[in-house]
């Protein structure tokens, strides 16, 4: 029995990395692959604390949370993809049209 | 007033015959005027011109001799033919004497017996004078411009016949406008040459203030009158000469004061056309046109227009002695002054010239002493021998290739012999020889006038008419040897042009072209002015100069040694030839009663009796035996036996007999200063020039000068405020107005800065916001 310690501080530095991609990196594609990085995170979380206290009810989050991030990489990789159509680039130093 | 008194020209008004062809005199030269005018340009053949131009002339012509034929046929007082065209224009509800007008001017022609003289004239002397120009303006035929010459002509016959045929004074107006217009326009033909154009300027001008003081009679006349139409004039002139007073315009004055200024007004007019001193001087200048419009415009035509107003307007005349009076004292004074300056020219145009001021002079000499038909007639005969003259000296000057000093000329009697005998017989008629027709025209007014002072034998009339009568005669004296000078000095002798001139006559010419250089009289001094003894002194000289000027100049053949003229074309001496015949016979028409008496076989007065019913009658007619005092004979057989011909023989006596011209030339050196006065003209031009042109001129820069700184200088300070204005007002909205709109962008622009740099538009600055948002609220719910 893996300590329940053990893979929160896994699942911490799964979110950490996730987080710090997520700011520095400037790739979009390598953005969107961190944030499913931190839905991995939580997932690992729902696992580890529905083993901890006997629930199932975790589980049947985590795989909701899966299905939900499908979608969300779906809708990602479109928006990436209809991003590089239009601008040539998925560098997201390059796309600034908020700028004041 | 008597029953018996004749109001001829009453009857007249009421006998007078509509006529439905009359239109067509003045407008079938008008027609042709449009149709060569505005095509001619085109038409590759002048022929069609000369189609146009003289068919239109000539069949106005034939139309004026059926009407004149038809005029004999009527009874003495219903002599006259009308048409009315149309009303031209209304002047009803204008203001006059006895209440409103209710005139109307209409488009009418009036065919009587003094209009139908004159439209004769006019068509029949123009039609002979467009012949002649076909073959003058020979040499214009190639360049383009003779078409323009022939419709000017045109043009000049169709407001003449407008102006003689007119039936009331705005129609003659609009023909003494429309000659004064077209002789502008041919005395300027030669347009690009700046004398000729100065002399078609000269004359419009001149004429222009004649024509003001005819517009002020005419005015008059309505303004007394109500009317324009010379019927309706004539019926009411004895109607208004009965009135006590007449108020006009404030004043107050008798019909006679009145008729005096209106007469005085008028003939003002007529000394601008009829070339009277002080307005004479464009006629001398005149000559710069072609020779058929110097006969045209002189002889036959446009310088009779005013005898003709005033042969017409005879009513308001013979009402207004002082008028009359100023007539037969300018008349005299031109008569005699015009003739001396004849005396000294050496321009054969240019003695034809003062020649016909002079005959003018003669004629108003007997409209002043009230002889309307003797200065009428007058005018015919004159029309034939200065017609004839002057188209003579055309076909001199042309044989000559275009020479007009008569030094350089000479013995052409036997190298254009029609010619010559053509300007002879002229010569005879203009010196007034019995029987030719000067002698009829000229002696009935010398007559009339003198008649005035001796008043059958009482001797009691104005002696204005004893010093008119003198210095008519001195004027005839003068006529006489000025025209046998110009005989002599063209015809016979040798012909010096060829360089056969064993005595030095030839001068270097000026007169060279078609025209006369020395029309302006800058050259007076200098040019003609040469004395024939200066020609002497200087002839060597003066010829070598000629062959020098001749390779100069290629196109000046004026002296071709050996080269001799020759008859010029029947065109050219065929109307010369006619005219001079009329000149012989032409006095017949109006011969005197006294010599009827003598040789009764010819009747009397005959023109005198035709233009009769025209006249207006003061008193009753006189048709009692009338015995003509034996002094008109005496008179008559002086002038013609002694007088004339003493002048004639005196000329031919200096210039002829002597072929050395000596005694000339002695003369001029005894009286150097007189010979250079009479030469120059009395310097009247150069008077004219500093006494009125000059002072005029510098006047008119005066007002320039206070056009340009005082008129301009307002006009130019106000843009000049403006100006200033609008540019403070420039700097108002620049700085003031766009400065605070541009104050508050900048604020905005300013205070937004701080907000504008957190947009850097990175997404991951937000998100790493929004993550430390989130951590920010983690944090205050572990804390809490």
């Amino acid at each position: 029995m893996v300590n329940l310690n053990a893979v929160l501080l896994v699942s911490f530095l799964l979110f950490s990395i996730g987080i710090v991609g997520v700011l520095i990196r400037r790739n979009a594609l390598v953005i969107l692959m961190c944030v499913e990085l931190m839905l991995n995170a939580a997932n690992l979380n729902f696992i580890a604390f529905a083993r901890h206290s006997g629930s199932v009810s975790g589980q049947a989050f985590a795989l909701l949370v899966m299905g939900f991030a499908a979608a969300e990489v779906a809708v990602g990789l479109a928006l990436v993809v209809a991003l590089y159509r239009k601008r040539d680039t998925v560098q997201v130093d390059d796309i600034n049209l908020l700028k004041g | 007033m008597s029953a018996d008194m004749t109001l001829a020209h009453a009857a007249a008004t009421a006998a007078s015959q509509p006529s439905s062809l009359l239109w067509l005199i003045p407008f079938l030269p008008f027609f042709g005027f449009l149709i060569n005018g505005l095509s001619g340009r085109k038409l590759r053949n002048t022929t069609v011109v000369d189609f146009f131009a003289l068919g239109s002339v000539g069949i106005a012509f034939l139309l004026t001799l059926w009407h004149f034929i038809q005029l004999i046929g009527l009874p003495a007082d219903g002599r006259s033919l009308h048409q009315s065209l149309w009303t031209w224009f209304n002047v009803g509800g204008a203001h006059v004497l006895g209440g409103m007008s209710t005139y109307k001017i209409e488009w009418a022609y009036k065919f009587d017996v003094l209009s139908g003289c004159m439209a004769l004239l006019v068509s029949g002397a123009g039609f002979l004078i467009h012949l002649f120009s076909t073959g003058y303006m020979a040499e214009e035929r190639n360049d383009g411009r003779y078409y323009r010459f022939m419709a000017y002509l045109n043009l000049f016959v169709f407001s003449m016949l407008n102006l003689v045929l007119g039936a009331n004074i705005m129609m003659m107006f609009l023909g003494w406008e429309g000659v004064g217009l077209c002789s502008y326009l041919l005395i300027g033909f030669y347009f690009e040459k700046e004398f000729a154009a100065v002399a078609g300027k000269k004359a419009f001008v001149t004429n222009r203030i004649g024509d003001f003081g005819f517009m002020l009679g005419f005015f008059l006349i309505f303004q007394v009158f109500g009317s324009l139409d010379y019927d309706t004039l004539m019926g009411s002139v004895r109607e208004v000469a009965n009135l006590p007073l007449i108020t006009l315009f404030g004043h107050t004055a008798s019909p006679t004061w009145w008729f005096n200024l209106i007469g005085c007004c008028l003939f003002v007019g007529a000394m601008g056309k009829s070339a009277q001193i002080p307005l004479y001087v464009w006629l001398p200048d005149a000559m710069a046109g072609p020779t058929p419009v110097s006969a045209l415009i002189h002889a036959a035509t446009m310088v009779t227009s005013g005898l003709y107003m005033i042969t017409r307007l005879n009513f308001i005349y013979v009402n207004a002695p002082v008028a009359l009076a100023v007539v037969l004292a300018f008349g005299s004074l031109t008569a005699f002054v015009a003739a001396t300056m004849g005396l000294a020219q050496y321009d054969i145009k240019k003695v034809l010239a003062y020649s016909t001021v002079s005959q003018l002079g003669f004629m108003f000499m007997g409209m002043g002493a009230g002889a309307f038909s003797a200065g009428m007639f007058h005018v015919f005969t004159h029309a034939f021998f200065k017609a004839s003259l002057f188209l003579g000296s055309g076909a001199v000057i042309a044989a000559c290739h275009h020479e007009q000093d008569m030094r350089n000329m000479g013995g052409l009697k036997k190298l254009m012999p029609i010619t010559a005998m053509s300007m002879i017989l002229a010569t005879f008629a203009i010196a007034g020889i019995f029987p030719f027709s000067g002698f009829f025209s000229k002696d009935e007014i010398l007559w009339k006038v003198f008649e005035g002072w001796y008043q059958h034998g009482h001797y009691t009339g104005p002696t204005l008419n004893l010093v008119a009568w003198i210095l008519g005669m001195l004027g005839a004296f003068c006529t006489a040897f000025y025209m046998t000078r110009l005989i002599a000095m063209t015809f016979y002798g040798n012909y010096r042009g060829g360089g056969e001139d064993p005595y030095g006559h030839t001068v270097q010419s000026e007169a060279h072209g078609h025209d006369d250089h020395a029309a302006h009289d800058d050259h007076g001094a200098h040019g003609h002015g040469h004395a024939p003894v200066h020609a002497q002194e200087n002839h060597v000289h003066e010829l070598d100069q000629h062959h020098d000027h001749h390779v100069d100049d290629p196109e000046d053949h004026d002296i071709v040694p050996g080269h001799h003229p020759h008859e010029v074309s029947w065109r050219m001496w065929l109307p010369v030839a006619v005219l001079a015949g009329l000149a012989v016979v032409g006095g017949f028409l109006n011969y005197p009663e006294s010599l009827h008496r003598v040789l009764p076989i010819v009747p009397a007065e005959l023109f005198s009796k035709w233009i009769e019913p025209l006249l207006y009658q003061v008193a009753p007619a006189h048709h009692g035996e009338h015995i003509p005092p034996t002094i008109e004979y005496g008179l008559m057989a002086w002038a013609t036996l002694i007088w004339a011909p003493g002048a004639m023989l005196l000329a031919w006596w200096i210039y002829k007999v002597d072929p050395t011209w000596s005694r000339a030339i002695a003369f001029v050196e005894r009286f150097p200063n007189l010979f250079r006065w009479v030469n120059a003209k009395y310097y009247v031009d150069e008077f004219y020039d500093a006494a009125i042109i000059e002072p005029l001129k510098r006047f008119s820069a005066q007002l320039w000068s206070f056009d340009t700184w005082v008129v301009d200088g307002m006009v130019n300070g106000a843009a000049r405020v403006t100006l200033i204005w609008a540019e403070l007002m420039h700097w108002v909205d620049e700085y003031l107005i766009d400065g605070s709109v541009d104050l508050v962008e900048y604020m905005v622009q300013e205070s937004s800065a701080v907000f504008r740099g957190l947009q850097t538009g990175r997404v991951q600055h937000y998100a790493f916001v929004m993550f430390l948002g989130f951590l920010v609220f983690a944090f205050w719910k572990f804390i809490a």
